[in-house]
């Protein structure tokens, strides 16, 4: 039961995160006044095509993860270091996490396109957009990781008297490794989603279209070739599938070294095997990488240990420069960011004070619209994901045959097949509404599913064996073991879906093909209508319907999952 | 007529690198009102014998017989008792002892009323409502206890009882344990139960098969001669644990 206390610290969050929503929006819109026009990238559907598009693809997303693993391990380490700054800069990472990565996609179009005129801009903002999707759960996974490493270990390093680039090297980045490897793959599968989800938006306006995977597969529905769509989905099945089999196999066999036996390991090492003599392929590979880092590795090394240890009493002239520099540069990064948020929030005002259209009345009645479809679409992927998840806690064979199909599945972003079922579901029943609840379906019911099979996997075996001999029915079972397990898996589960969801409304209820655009009535047509559909109250309707999504958001995460979550792991915990 | 029988019994497991054998060609009988003590080191497939007997597992080769008839599915007569006292934890230490009878279809009433006079006899009165995480080691192996005797079993199967527990209250379970068996008013007259500590299978029961390991053998069939309550420093006891001792280490 939640005291007043604790109700009154969750409105003070809420209101916190809307402020820092609507300042970083306010940064946006500042530069919304530079709306350039350039010479639009022309698609080519030919398969003859698909090589380049692929490579612009996997550029996009391999720029994006570099800057994200950099980041997250810069910022991971630093709030890890201590409880004052865990306290600052991990609640950001909590708010970034849960506001709908896709709305703010055209706001950052305006933003970079002003920084780096015509297409290199778009591309910036396609990269961002990828980043913000990588990066949130590789910090956590990185903090997580520096926050569990025992404290004896740390001790022993400390009374060798290693040196900072030696517990770094020896102790911290190698504990990091198990959780970078498991939250790269989550990290590479979400990136994937959007790069296609960005790449698709894209494709219509002319000035901001990005040469891909995505807009190909776009444009070719559009033009109705079906041989070429489906060339194009293969190309990148084949790219995800070989990146698993090349990297991702052989990195999570490798990091299992690195992790502790007391900490459990509960996420299964990856089931998927191919040809046995693809294996040899992964190890081969990270051997030549290994042999080329090592070079520098060993560089980097010889400089730290040849640098003398620093006296800082014998320089006292320089640690005064040394400070006075650093206030600088804070300084100047602090003036920097005030006078953005400044020129943003004026534009901001700006925005605020035109006249507010009628279609603002509808916003309401569009929110509830689009929350009744991810009600449905999230009572359908509960539906079949459930019973799965029970139909594997009672037969392991089925749940290890289970385990692969849908890791591969579960990996193609399902953005990449919305010009697939967009083609067939309007075709059959003419409207969006079925489609757009298949739409965002697909980008629920993956979360649900792995968490619920990732909760069967932790059903104790004793319980089980304990449930069985005393002879309990199939259904009684089921009541009193299987769901009270599976009731925090099914909530996180759930709390990622309805994540998805939002993000997939965005792409569900909008839709240029073949000329005609389809729209339902909801949330997130609106937002798309006012990005694609320039009008004189456009930035304004942008910025009202980010804020509502944005508000509701954060009204069901903190006062109905965050609550249900919070129950479900207090009355079904396993502990002792 | 001897209450469980095995015959010949023999277990594998197979994986993907090939099976294992863990139990071969194991055959012994049990008398109504024996307390009979399965010892061995680990990988002896001790705790595989007793979910053999219970019905959890079927055998490999062999038959196990209970009264006379083949053991196919779960023995209701029988009800076991896990070394990591596998409660539901979100149950309530009632509604844990109650599972076994739900399961049975006892009606209501009468579920609370047994389960309530079990919870009294294993000396948990008053913890009804109170939660597995709420108590200790040992009280969480009287609840364990509890719900096995509630439902009346004529043979107890223990797997390892006492071996999550510390030294202290592992004796006063043993004492508890032996209090129920002897006590003519429990429905349970026959216990098996399975341990890797010699001097527990010497303090408690009348018979010890001796398992050897890789794969489990029965090694050797000795009678418990020494009178009740046995006593550690009385003489016939260190003699006995030395014997059974000698007879894990040739074998193993």
């Amino acid at each position: 039961m939640a005291s007043t206390a604790t109700t009154g610290r969750r409105l003070l969050g809420t209101a916190g995160s809307l402020l820092a929503i609507a300042l970083v929006m306010a940064l946006f819109f500042a530069y919304r006044k530079y709306q350039p026009a350039i010479h639009p990238p022309r698609l080519r559907v030919h398969a003859r095509a698909l090589p380049y598009y692929a490579l612009c693809s996997f550029s996009r997303m391999l720029a994006a993860y570099v800057i994200a693993l950099a980041f997250s391990l810069v910022y991971g380490t630093a709030a890890a270091a201590s409880r004052a700054r865990e306290r600052i800069l991990i609640p950001i990472i909590d708010i970034a996490q849960s506001v709908p990565v896709v709305g703010f996609f055209p706001a950052a179009i305006y933003f970079f396109v002003s920084l780096a005129r015509g297409r290199m801009g778009v591309e910036f903002a396609a990269v961002f957009l990828i980043f913000t999707s990588m990066a949130w759960n590789m910090v956590l996974g990185v903090f997580e990781s520096v926050r569990t490493i025992p404290n004896d270990s740390l001790e022993a390093l400390d009374s060798f008297g290693a040196s900072r680039w030696l517990k770094l090297r020896r102790l911290i980045l190698p504990a990091c490794v198990p959780k970078l490897v498991y939250n790269s793959i989550l990290s590479w599968v979400a990136g994937w989603y959007y790069l296609i989800a960005c790449e698709i938006i894209t494709a219509g306006p002319a000035e901001y279209r990005l040469p891909g995977l995505g807009s190909y597969l776009m444009t070719a529905a559009d033009k109705g070739r079906a041989a070429e769509l489906v060339a194009g989905l293969f190309v990148l099945l084949a790219i995800i599938v070989a990146m698993d089999v090349i990297v991702w196999q052989p990195l999570s066999t490798w990091a299992e070294k690195f992790r502790y036996e007391f900490a459990a390991s509960t996420e299964s090492t990856r089931s998927i095997q191919f040809l046995e003599a693809l294996n040899g392929i992964g190890p081969a590979f990270l051997g030549i990488i290994q042999a080329a880092l090592r070079p520098i590795a060993r560089g980097a090394n010889a400089i730290a240990q040849a640098a003398p240890s620093f006296d800082r009493e014998a320089y006292p002239r320089l640690i005064r420069i040394g400070r006075i520099l650093r206030i600088t540069v804070i300084a100047t990064l602090l003036f920097v960011v005030a006078y953005g948020v400044i020129e943003g929030s004026i534009a901001l005002i700006r925005t605020l004070m035109q006249p507010w259209p009628d279609t603002v009345r509808s916003i309401p009645g569009a929110t509830l619209a689009s929350m009744l479809r991810m009600i449905v679409a999230y009572l359908i992927s509960l539906a079949w994901t459930l019973p799965c998840a029970i139909y594997a806690s009672e037969n392991p064979r089925f749940a290890r045959a289970l385990a692969p199909v849908a890791e591969i599945v579960g990996s193609i972003p399902a953005t990449a097949l919305f010009p697939l079922i967009v083609l067939f579901v309007i075709r059959a029943t003419g409207g969006m509404n079925l489609a757009s609840i298949l739409l965002i379906l697909t980008g629920m019911q993956w979360y649900l599913l792995f968490n619920l099979l990732g909760g069967v996997s932790q059903i104790p075996a004793d319980l089980k064996e304990a449930a069985r001999s005393f002879g309990l029915s199939r259904v009684a079972t089921w009541r009193k073991l299987t769901l009270p397990v599976l009731a925090p898996s099914l909530l996180t589960g759930s709390i990622t879906a309805w994540g998805g969801g939002w993000n997939a409304l965005i792409l569900s209820e909008y839709f240029p093909y073949r000329g005609v655009t389809y729209k339902v009535f909801g949330l997130g047509a609106m937002l798309d209508v006012a990005t694609y559909e320039n009008s004189k109250s456009s930035g304004l309707m942008i910025l009202l319907t980010l804020l509502s999504m944005i508000l509701v958001v954060l009204l069901l995460n903190r006062f109905f999952w965050r609550r249900l979550y919070d129950l479900a792991t207090e009355r079904y915990r396993i502990d002792y | 007529m001897a209450l469980l029988e095995l015959n010949h019994v023999s277990k594998s497991f197979t994986h993907s690198k090939g099976s294992l054998r863990v139990l071969e060609d194991i055959s012994f009988s049990i008398e109504e009102g024996q307390f009979v003590a399965i010892v061995g080191p680990s990988g002896c497939g001790k705790s595989t014998m007793l979910r053999i007997i219970n019905g959890l597992m079927p055998p490999t080769e062999g038959q196990v017989l209970y009264d006379g008839k083949q053991v196919d599915t779960i023995n209701p007569e029988c009800a076991l008792v896990f070394q990591s006292f596998a409660l539901m934890p979100w149950l309530s230490v009632k509604a844990n002892v109650e599972l076994g009878l739900e399961a049975r279809g006892v009606p209501p009433a009468e579920r609370e009323k047994r389960a309530s006079f079990y919870i009294d006899k294993v000396g948990l009165d008053g913890f009804e409502e109170a939660y597995p995480r709420e108590l200790s080691g040992g009280m969480k192996q009287r609840v364990g206890l509890a719900r096995a005797l509630a439902v009346g079993p004529r043979m107890l199967l223990m797997d390892e009882p006492f071996s999550a527990l510390d030294a202290l209250t592992a004796i006063t379970l043993r004492e508890e344990l032996t209090d129920i068996w002897q006590s003519r008013d429990m429905p349970v007259h026959t216990i098996v139960i399975v341990t890797h500590i010699i001097e527990e299978a010497v303090e408690l029961a009348d018979r010890i098969l001796v398992f050897s390991p890789h794969p489990g053998r029965l090694a050797a069939d000795l009678k418990v001669d020494l009178p009740r309550p046995r006593d550690r420093r009385k003489e016939g006891f260190n003699a006995l644990t030395d014997k059974v001792f000698s007879l894990i280490e040739e074998r193993s």
